[in-house]
Order: C-alpha cells, then structure tokens, then sequence
C-alpha cells in the first residue's frame, strides 16, 4: 500500500465529490471546501513523474482555474454563474479520476512485469 | 480483452534509453516536487482560517479570507469580521495566529529558496538550451572544452559554423557561459544518448578532444556506431602519440592529430620560409581557417561533370564564377601546380580552386548542381 497514492486519490476524488455536492445544493462552505481540496489535488500533483501526470496536472489545473473564480462569483452576488462555472470544473475532475483509474491499471502492469 | 492486455504488456516492455531532454525534464519535474509540503502546508492554513472565520461570522467568505490572511500573514490590522472579536473569536486567531505565522514564513522562504536555487534555473537553461540543439544542422560537435576548444570554436563562430560543446566537467560551464558559447552540454560524451541529443544524426562532423586518448576512443566509437559513413560524418581527433593517431584512424577518426607535432611542423614552416614570411603566413592563415577573406577548396571532377574533357580557357571560371583553378590532383595523386588555359580536365581529377569564401561555394554548389543534373538526364 502507497500513503502518497492514498492522500493524492483522497484528495481527487473528494474533489468530485464536494464539486457534485455544490451543483446539487449550493452553499458557501461546500464551495470553499471544493476550491480547498481541489487545490490541494493539484499540488500533490506537482512534480509527480508518472506515466500520465501531465494530463492529471493540466486537468486539475482546469478545474482549479474554473472554481477559483466560482467563488468570487459566488459572494459578488452571481450565484447562477458560480454553479455554470463549477459544473465546467465537473467535468474536468471526471477526467482527473478517469486518468487517475487508467494509470492504476498501467502501474498495475508495469508492476506485474 | 487477453489481448489488449498482452499488448500493453509489449508496449511497456519495449524499454528504449530515455532522451537526455527527457531525463533533464524528469529531473526539474523531481526538483519541483520540494514546492508541494511548504505549498500544502500554507494550502492548510489559509483553508482552515478561511473556514474557521467563515463559521464565524455566517459565511462571509471575502472577509474571511482577508483575516486568515493579513493574521498569518502577520500584517494584522484588526478584527475586520464579524464573529472575530467575540470571545471563540479570539481563541481561534490566537491559534490560528500561533499555528500560521510559522507556517506562512517557513513556506514562504522555502519557495522562494527553492525557486532561486540554481539547479532548477540551470536545469530549465539546459531543456531549453536542447530543444534548441534539436533544430541544428550542419553542424559540429565539440567534445572536450579546454584552450584548444575554446580556440577552435572561436574560429567556427568567426565563419558562421554552428557547434555544440559537450564537456563532462561541470567547472567548465563557467568558462563556457564567459566565453558565450552559444549550445553546451555538461555530461559524458561518451554516451550514446548525449551524443543524439547534440544532434550526431545531423551533424556534419565532430571533433574529438578530450586530454585522454582512452577517452577519445570511447568517444569516436560510440560516435562511429551512430554514424558509421566516414564521408557522411567527419571525426577529427587529438592523439598523444603518432601510434594511438594511428589506430584512433583505424577506429573511425578521419584524421587524429598529434598537437606537439601540429605545432612543431607549423613553426618549422616559417623557419623554412623567412625570406617569403607573408606569403608563406598567408597561405598558413588559408590553409588553418584563419583567414575569411580567402579560401581554398578541393572539387572532385565526378563521373558525368560537364567539366570533363574540356580546356580551362573554355570554362573560364575565374570570369563566370569568380575563383581560380590554381592546380589539379590527378587520381594517381600527382598534383599539377602548372595549370594553363590549355590544360584539360579529366574525370575523377580533383580541382584545387582559390577564391572568395562565398564564390567558392556558389561556384561549388553550380558545378554539383549541374553535374546532378547531367548525370539524372542520362539515366
């Protein structure tokens, strides 16, 4: 068992699902803690040199540059666009948690080898 | 499905030596790894001031962030949210400020410490510096960085050749970046993959110098297997004695030199020659690459030249092209130094033609061009 792995999926995959549970009841502590564990997906992603890393820091990168601004939106009265926002940042953490299940199946073949 | 999977297996086996770009690219992406703990250990602090000033005051997000901020931050002008100045208020900034003071300033000098650190700088020049090497053609590479080096490339700067320099020693990078070459390499030129990513597939020849001759014959070696043509891919060596000249030759050098002997020859030159000193420099300067202004170079009279069997009075290059033949090798080796408008040229003769730098290589680059061309009709 990997604890790096451990935290970095932790923190991918909470990021989903914090994300789904802002779209479906918006609330300014779900949107903090989304932007929160996204970012911290993204610097965990930093730096790592594995097979796909680039796409899962380009993607978390998205998601990151689509909440951030979610969150201004969200306390300058535009609520409407916060969740449009955030639903593009959904989209990005899907591909995240896809690229991060196919490169756990191609690590699982390297280490079979 | 089995089959799928067997592929992916093959895909992942088929290990193949990494690129030197590709394994400087893994290393800065290592070197970034050290921003994630001060990275994530501020992360930490902001969210969990953020959120604890947030419950605070009843989700005042903007206000809230701006405390955690300006109170780990130690700028702290006062109790700007609401919540903030109550009693659980101020237990919470108490912590917050005890906990995130150190944190924000510890994180802070680590990322600035790190992002000023030269191994990530010179590691980001040296991709950037490769990507660059990739684009070259034509080119020489330089391996071994010394006086001699340093000569040689001033010289090639001087007649717009490109080069790259590899050098094992990393004390020479400040010797380099003085001297303003302008692509280097700080590895062993010995492996295989440094030599591909200074552009051995492209370039036009190499130049072996590297104080030792075991080092050399690594070098031309390894260099040989990955361009085995000896007229595609000069290599010219240093050797210590006549004897290890010899066998680098037989190696794969084109020509190996002794310096000593190099050296001796050419004063001895002058010593023989004191009564014509300028003309016998002049044609030392050509014959060393020194002087631009003239040159000399060697034509080959292929098979199919429209050149064959023709006077040099009919051709008349010094008018149409503006070069002289002042002699002709013959395949037997003599060289006829008494040229005339009559003299004819035969195939296979090598023409010795003087001129210009740039004339020359028109002149070279018509006569190819038209020999190609004559020889593609016929067939």
């Amino acid at each position: 068992m990997r604890y790096k792995k451990i935290v970095t999926d932790f923190f991918i995959l909470m990021a989903l699902t914090t994300n789904i549970s802002f779209i479906t009841s918006p609330n300014p502590y779900e949107l903090v803690i989304t932007v929160a564990t996204n970012l911290a997906a993204t610097i965990l992603k930093i730096g790592e040199g594995r097979v796909l890393s680039t796409e899962m820091l380009a993607s978390s990168l998205v998601a990151d540059l689509h909440l951030i601004p979610a969150l201004f939106l969200f306390f300058a009265d535009d609520p409407q666009e916060a969740i449009g926002l955030a639903q593009g940042a959904l989209a990005a953490n899907i591909i995240s948690v896809i690229i991060s299940i196919i490169e756990t199946i191609l690590s699982a073949f390297t280490e079979e080898e | 499905m089995p089959r799928l999977k067997a592929r992916i297996r093959r895909k992942l086996r088929r290990k193949r030596e990494p690129r030197l770009i590709e394994v400087y690219e893994k290393r800065l992406i290592e070197a970034l790894k050290v921003f994630r703990i001060p990275l994530f250990m501020l992360h930490t602090a902001l969210t969990v001031g953020t959120i604890g000033y947030m419950l605070l005051s009843g989700g005042d997000f903007i206000n809230s962030f701006y405390m955690t901020v300006i109170t780990i931050g130690t700028i702290g002008y006062g109790e700007v949210v609401a919540g903030s100045d109550t009693l659980v208020g101020r237990v919470f900034t108490s912590f917050l400020a005890l906990m995130g003071i150190g944190v924000f300033t510890t994180s802070v000098t680590v990322i600035v410490r790190i992002f000023f650190k030269e191994d990530i700088i010179n590691l980001y020049r040296a991709i950037k510096m490769l990507r660059e090497i990739e684009n070259l053609e034509g080119h020489y590479i330089i391996c071994g960085y010394d006086k001699t080096s340093a000569w040689l490339a001033g010289t090639l700067r001087k007649r717009g050749i490109a080069f790259v320099v590899v050098e094992s020693n990393p004390e020479a990078l400040k010797y380099l970046q003085e001297h303003n070459i302008k692509y280097f390499i700080i590895e062993e030129p010995y492996k295989r993959s440094v030599l591909v990513s200074a552009g051995i597939k492209r370039a036009s020849g190499m130049i072996v110098n590297l104080g030792e001759d075991t080092k050399n014959i690594a070098v031309i070696v390894t260099a040989r297997l990955l361009r085995p043509s000896r007229d595609d891919f000069y290599i010219y060596s240093f050797a210590s004695t006549d004897g290890t000249a010899e066998k680098l030759e037989e190696l794969g050098a084109n020509k190996a030199f002794v310096p000593s002997k190099l050296l001796a020859t050419r004063i001895a030159a002058y010593i023989f020659h004191t009564g014509s000193a300028f003309i016998s420099d002049l044609f030392d300067r050509i014959a060393f690459g020194e002087e631009t202004d003239i040159d000399i170079l060697e034509l080959r009279v292929e098979p199919g030249s429209p050149l064959i069997g023709r006077k040099l009075k009919d051709i008349d290059l010094r008018r149409a092209l503006k070069v002289t033949i002042i002699a002709i090798r013959k395949p037997d080796g003599y060289l006829d130094v008494t040229v005339s408008g009559e003299t004819t040229i035969e195939e296979e003769d090598t023409l010795i033609i003087f001129g210009q730098p740039r004339n020359l290589r028109r002149a070279q680059r018509i006569l190819l061009e038209e020999t190609h061309r004559l020889t593609e009709g016929k067939l």
